[in-house]
């Protein structure tokens, strides 16, 4: 089957077995390895990436699925302003052990980041819910998180949407 | 594996007019991908039905909410409609898996698959959700308590499907509502059990009350007979003994389940009497 999508901003097109997962689909045709797998059955959040903006465990969702619609991995955030600040943010509050979940991690902060923002510990830990690390306790990814929040004002939005 | 994706309902029901076991839908994927990852299903015949717009949507229709069977928790969870008609549905529903499976997951994927521990199944219950049911020829709308007959299998035949899920706009108006899920997602294999309740009250006593538990048995379903037990009756009127024996007669349990059916029994009684007394 021939889908088209948006992958990070650039049109896409590929001949694909409808079923194949967005997972594999990310990381063999397209090279982009920063979506990791961890359980593929939806518990860890490794795979999470953006699907028309909301996140989604990659390992769930088929080719089918993202026919003419726009996917935006860990990759792409990066290179976003917001995606920036929450890496520098993970980075000074040490929040990164082995580095397994945090493309996960940095996928769904990014959105809590863009759809809400607020400084809050409660709704950060609802928004990180479906993600899991096995090295640091969580603590310190909250505490990056919060501190992405405080400094999200002070950083220039003109591409975020 | 053959896969199709009709272009319309009419392409879908042309696909589905022969009768085949092992055709599946697929709609949010999150329950098919773990079951064909672990092997569960193999050589289906798969047709996807989440871009079919038919199915897709939340309506008030004259008394009732209509929601089409590939909407998304998410789409519930932020739908207005619900908020004003249905608000401790769509509270209770914030609690679903987690918010990377609510864009995904669908509400009738939910039902359709079946699964003892589904969380929506025990709220629609409660709330006497119906099913539209529909297949080239027909449609038939059933009382979703009406719909399971064992251990993930139901009434559907294999040319029919999910259209929508029909909820009474008033369902909730004027009751007192409880819905309580006991033990993790990990753990579920010994020891979720899920309640929701809708009671009323007048002069102490109850006049009406409605149950429904999930993971008790082979599949969600709603207490009839404690609900008959404990109407007209005050709090202190009821015996809890009396309640457990109900349930026993009323569900038959989990038979793959090895030594805790009085613990999840015990869990259920009590969550019931939290609930009356609350
Ligand atoms: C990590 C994880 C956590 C979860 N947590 C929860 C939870 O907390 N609570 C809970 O209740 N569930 C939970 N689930 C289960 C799952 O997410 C839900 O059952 C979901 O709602 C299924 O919907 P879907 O659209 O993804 O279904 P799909 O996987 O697309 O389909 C599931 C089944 O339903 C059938 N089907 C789908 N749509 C229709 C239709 N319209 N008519 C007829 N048949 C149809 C398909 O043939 C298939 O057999 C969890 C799953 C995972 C992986
Ligand atoms: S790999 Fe997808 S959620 Fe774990
Ligand atoms: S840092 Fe190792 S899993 Fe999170």
């Amino acid at each position: 089957m021939k889908i088209k999508f948006i992958l990070n901003e650039n049109e896409v097109s590929i001949d694909v077995d409808p079923m194949k997962r967005l997972l594999d689909i990310l990381r063999e045709d397209f090279g982009l390895t920063g979506t990791k797998e961890g359980c593929g059955e939806g518990e860890c959040g490794a795979c999470t990436v953006l699907l028309d903006g909301k996140p989604v465990t990659s390992c769930l969702v088929n080719a089918v699925h993202i026919d003419g619609k726009e996917v935006m991995t860990s990759e792409g955030i990066a290179q976003e302003p917001l995606g920036k600040l929450l890496i520098d943010c993970f980075d000074e509050t040490n929040a990164v052990q082995c580095g397994f979940c945090f493309p996960g991690f940095l996928v769904t902060s990014y959105h809590y980041l863009i759809t809400d923002g607020e400084k809050n510990p409660d709704k950060i830990k609802k928004a990180l819910s479906g993600n899991i690390c096995r090295c640091t306790g969580y603590q310190k990814i909250f505490e990056s998180v919060m501190l992405a929040c405080e400094r999200k004002p002070l950083i220039s939005t003109d591409q975020v949407n | 594996m053959k896969f199709i994706r009709p272009n319309d309902m009419e392409g879908l029901f042309q696909n589905m007019e022969e009768n085949n076991d092992r055709r599946y839908f697929l709609a949010g994927g999150t329950d098919i991908n773990v079951q064909i990852k672990n092997g569960v299903i193999k050589n289906a015949e798969i047709i996807y039905i989440k871009h079919l717009k038919e199915l897709n949507g939340i309506q008030i229709v004259k008394d009732d909410i209509v929601i089409g069977a590939v909407t998304n928790i998410t789409e519930i969870l932020n739908s207005k409609i619900i908020k004003e008609n249905l608000p401790f549905f769509q509270r209770s529903l914030e609690s679903f898996a987690s918010p990377l499976l609510q864009t995904s997951a669908t509400i009738g994927g939910n039902i359709a698959n079946g699964s003892p521990t589904a969380d929506v199944v025990p709220l629609l219950l409660v709330l006497d959700a119906k099913l539209e049911i529909v297949s080239k020829t027909q449609t038939r709308i059933i009382e979703l308590n009406n719909f399971f007959t064992g251990y993930k299998t139901n009434i559907m035949k294999t040319n029919e499907l999910i259209r929508s899920i029909i909820i009474p706009r008033k369902a909730e108006n004027g009751f007192d509502t409880y819905f309580e899920k006991v033990g993790s997602r990990k753990s579920l294999m010994i020891s979720k059990v899920t309640l929701a309740g809708l009671k009323n009250i007048s002069h102490s006593k109850f006049t009406t009350v409605k149950l429904a538990v999930g993971s008790l048995n082979e599949y969600p379903r709603r207490l009839y007979k404690i609900e008959e037990y404990l109407t007209d009756k005050s709090l202190i009127e009821i015996n809890f003994l009396k309640v457990e024996e109900l349930l026993n007669e009323e569900i038959t349990p989990i038979t793959d389940l090895r030594s805790d059916k009085e613990y999840r029994y015990h869990v259920c009684v009590n969550l019931i009497r939290t609930f009356l007394n609350e």
